[in-house]
């Protein structure tokens, strides 16, 4: 019996999501950060339950406490790493160069096979914590293979100046992929990395007018050289986003589900406009924040103090009237307020929009084989992804 | 997955399965998932979090019936795992404990003492460079330094008088900063850093006399760099802690300071108590120390309670009685000498930053001023190891 091609039904929408990443980051900041395995649970909890192939949402299981563990159980790890390692490389720094630099540089390099792991380990959790349709998704631990890879992957992509990063993209793409699970059937990713060259083909021709741009003008001082490094620029950019979304595609056309497939038509242009309006919204967004922040402050301080609206704004002096703690207290808040709202407004203007067209524009081919999969066991796993908790890795997810 | 058929009764939801069985889900147990996209469907969980059952309920009216009736709906799932996550909560902040509170001071002491000079004098450098520009203010343009030949034969005369080169491991850099801020610190390698405001706000010579010696005692007990040192190590696992939370450098600022706070008030009295050995040594009054903080915290008022915790000194009061019972025992011994500097020599190192920039008499009647606020020294990264002024500006 042949099934129809399941569609991916999306169905987060701003307004719920601007509430609940409001709401968790406010939480976040007046716990001094501690609400935030609470934040990025919920979070995903919605980002997960709004992607619905075929109807069904998926569900992210994990639950906030078990982060905390992890956390908990990397600190023990990494504190001692962290300040005693760092104390003694600056000793030697200081020693031995007269300098902090070799000591920063060190410390650093300590640290990215500890990003790696880290990196891995928090997508095994996170696969584990994923069900669709009930059955559980599954990473298989090989994290020692990932961190060695990764890193010699990253050498060579520095070396060949970034050129050869759609052959790293895609080698830990494989690595990860083959080793994970939906229930009882494994993933498998197909196709080759030299036919992921072609995604990067816009970068490329904007790096190179750029840097043939920069060649002519250090060669004739001819100004006009400069216009050809900012359209250069100009499409690079545009084209990071083909290569997101065409990247994107091949490698899930190429995937497997044993006899499950997947159609997957993303458009550049689509993705480009999602970062070129998002980025236009969230910094109206924020002026306009900023600026009514400025209006409560100067209507607080007017009220405190009348005579600072003669003596006029322009002059910090002019606020010494105002107890200091109050001036502290409302920049402290302006200051939250202001990045609080830039972490929430990523989330609605680029974060949703994004999510939404790469789920909308997925298919799962051949759905009906999907009925032999059976569940696999639950995957404890008590560490979480701690690591990547504890380090500042940014998103990565 | 499968289309089920489901009918609510008193007992709960019975729910009939397309194979004949049928599945009875109590309305108590019911839970339903937080934090769902999907706003027009209820999906519903037998109670516990390892349930893998899920219904999926999409009927508007039989959702409002079972919301209606079900109690512990938005229940949330009880927490499994408290006795491990207090076990590793102890477990963590004894780590960090130790770590920040014994295993980094006591390395970074016997570090600063085997960090070669040459190393502390880069650190030194590095810091003051950093100051000098944060110092400028808006127009990132540095302090400038202040170089009048007379003011400054009076400040080396000054420092003969201390007579302190034996104790030191490196030679001293004295620089004086053209910033109205009353404060002086040292930083790493030896470097000593008076601002001109401190200049103007002390009353005599003596004064300043004994400030440079109690910065002096910072450089022969190594304080600047062993705060850097410290700092190194303990910015680091703090971050880790905090997150990258709202740009947590803010946070961590803080966290920090209440650290080394305690440190810095052994460090502070450690160095009040050299100036008074080399000031009574000197035939200079010890007493000196005590009254410019007399002086300044009848202007300022005392650091007390949270404040006083972040000015990271040990409170005036007891650094001026300090200074007291240090003369009083001077003067048992009549050790008192000759003033450190003539009129003319004090004269000159007031007017270091150029003539006219001080005040012939110090300003002692300034009526009702406001609080200052305080710029911080500090912000360039590795710290210094100032006067115990707090960095006080003069409005």
């Amino acid at each position: 019996m042949a099934f129809a091609d399941l569609r991916t039904d999306y169905a987060g929408r701003g307004a719920p999501l601007f509430r609940l990443a409001l709401k968790t980051g406010v939480l976040t900041v007046l716990t001094l950060g501690f609400y935030r395995f609470w934040m990025k649970t919920r979070m995903r909890r919605y980002y997960w339950s709004a992607i619905r192939p075929g109807g069904v949402p998926m569900e992210y299981t994990a639950q906030a406490t078990e982060k905390l563990l992890g956390f908990l159980i990397a600190v023990v790890i990494l504190a001692f790493y962290i300040g005693v390692v760092n104390l003694i490389l600056m000793f030697f720094s200081f020693s031995l160069f007269a300098g902090n630099a070799p000591a920063y540089a060190v410390s650093v390099v300590g640290l990215v096979p500890i990003f790696f792991f880290a990196q891995y380990r928090a997508r095994r959790y996170i696969l584990a914590r994923t069900r669709w349709r009930g059955i559980r998704f599954g990473l298989e631990p090989g994290v020692k293979g990932y961190v060695w890879r990764a890193m010699l992957h990253w050498a060579i992509t520095i070396l060949t100046l970034g050129i050869l990063w759609p052959r790293m993209t895609f080698a830990l793409e494989k690595y990860r992929t083959d080793r994970t699970w939906y229930g009882d059937a494994k993933f498998a990713q197909g196709g080759r990395w030299q036919d992921l060259m072609g995604a990067m083909k816009h970068v490329y021709l904007g790096a190179a007018i750029m840097g043939g741009g920069t060649l002519a003008l250090s060669l004739s001082l001819s100004p006009i050289w400069s216009l050809a490094i900012v359209m250069g620029g100009v499409w690079t950019g545009l084209g990071l986003s083909y290569w997101r979304a065409e990247s994107f595609k091949r490698l899930t056309e190429w995937k497997t589900l044993g006899d499950v497939g997947f159609r997957c038509h993303p458009r550049g242009g689509t993705v480009v406009g999602i970062y070129i309006l998002g980025s236009l919204a969230i910094s109206g967004l924020l002026i306009a924040l900023v600026f009514g922040l400025m209006m409560i402050l100067g209507i607080a301080v007017s009220m405190i103090d009348p005579g600072v609206l003669e003596r006029g704004f322009s002059n910090l002096d002019n606020l010494a009237s105002v107890p200091g703690w109050i001036i502290t207290l409302l920049g402290v808040v302006a200051y939250f307020s202001v990045f609080l709202f830039w972490g929430v407004l990523k989330e609605v203007f680029i974060k949703l929009p994004l999510v939404r067209h790469f789920a909308e524009t997925t298919e799962i081919l051949n759905p009906g084989a999907l009925a032999q999969v059976r569940q696999r066991p639950r995957d404890e796993f008590a560490e979480a992804e701690g690591f990547a908790d504890a380090l500042p890795l940014g998103g990565g997810f | 997955m499968q289309r089920v058929g489901v009918v609510l009764d008193e007992g709960g939801l019975r729910i009939a399965l397309p194979d004949g069985h049928t599945l009875d889900w109590r309305l108590p147990d019911l839970r339903a998932l937080r934090d769902q996209a999907d706003t027009e469907a209820l999906v519903l969980a037998p109670a516990g979090t390892l349930t893998l059952e899920r219904l999926i309920l999409r009927d508007q009216a039989l959702i409002k019936r079972v919301r209606a009736r079900a109690p512990a709906l938005d229940r949330r799932a009880p927490v499994t795992n408290k006795g491990r996550l207090a076990a590793w909560a102890a477990g963590a902040i004894a780590s960090v404990a130790t770590i920040i509170f014994v295993l980094v001071p006591v390395m970074a002491d016997q570090l600063a003492t085997l960090l070669p000079p040459k190393g502390e004098r880069a650190l030194g450098d590095a810091t003051f460079e950093q100051i000098r520009t944060a110092l400028g203010g808006e127009s990132f343009v540095p302090v400038e330094t202040c170089e009048a030949p007379e003011g400054l034969a009076a400040l080396a005369k000054m420092r003969a008088r201390i007579n302190a080169e034996d104790d030191l491991p490196y030679p001293l850099t004295v620089t004086v900063l053209d910033h109205d801020m009353v404060n002086a610190f040292a930083l790493p390698g030896g470097r000593i850093i008076i601002f001109r405001g401190l200049l103007e706000e002390a009353a005599n010579a003596e004064e300043v006399a004994a400030v440079f010696a109690h910065e002096i005692g910072h450089v022969v007990n190594r304080d600047p760099t062993r705060d850097a040192l410290r700092l190194a190590g303990s910015i680091g696992v703090l971050g880790l802690i905090f997150g990258d939370f709202a740009g947590g450098t803010v946070v961590l600022i803080l966290a920090n300071q209440l650290i080394n706070a305690k440190y810095s008030q052994k460090a502070e009295s450690g160095a009040d108590d050299y100036a008074h050995d080399k000031l009574t040594a000197a035939g200079l009054p010890p007493a000196a120390l005590g009254t410019f903080f007399d002086r300044l915290r009848a202007e300022y008022g005392d650091a007390e309670g949270l404040a006083a915790h972040f000015a990271s000194h040990p409170q005036m009061t007891a650094r001026i009685e300090a200074a007291l019972e240090a003369q009083a025992e001077a003067e048992g011994r009549g050790r008192i000498g000759a003033p450190v500097l003539t009129a003319a020599e004090w004269r000159a190192l007031r007017e270091v930053c150029g003539p006219g920039a001080a005040p012939d008499a110090p300003r002692l009647d300034r009526p009702d001023r406001p609080a200052p606020r305080t710029p911080d020294v500090r912000q360039g990264g590795e710290r210094g190891q100032d006067s115990g002024l707090g960095g006080r500006k003069k409005p």
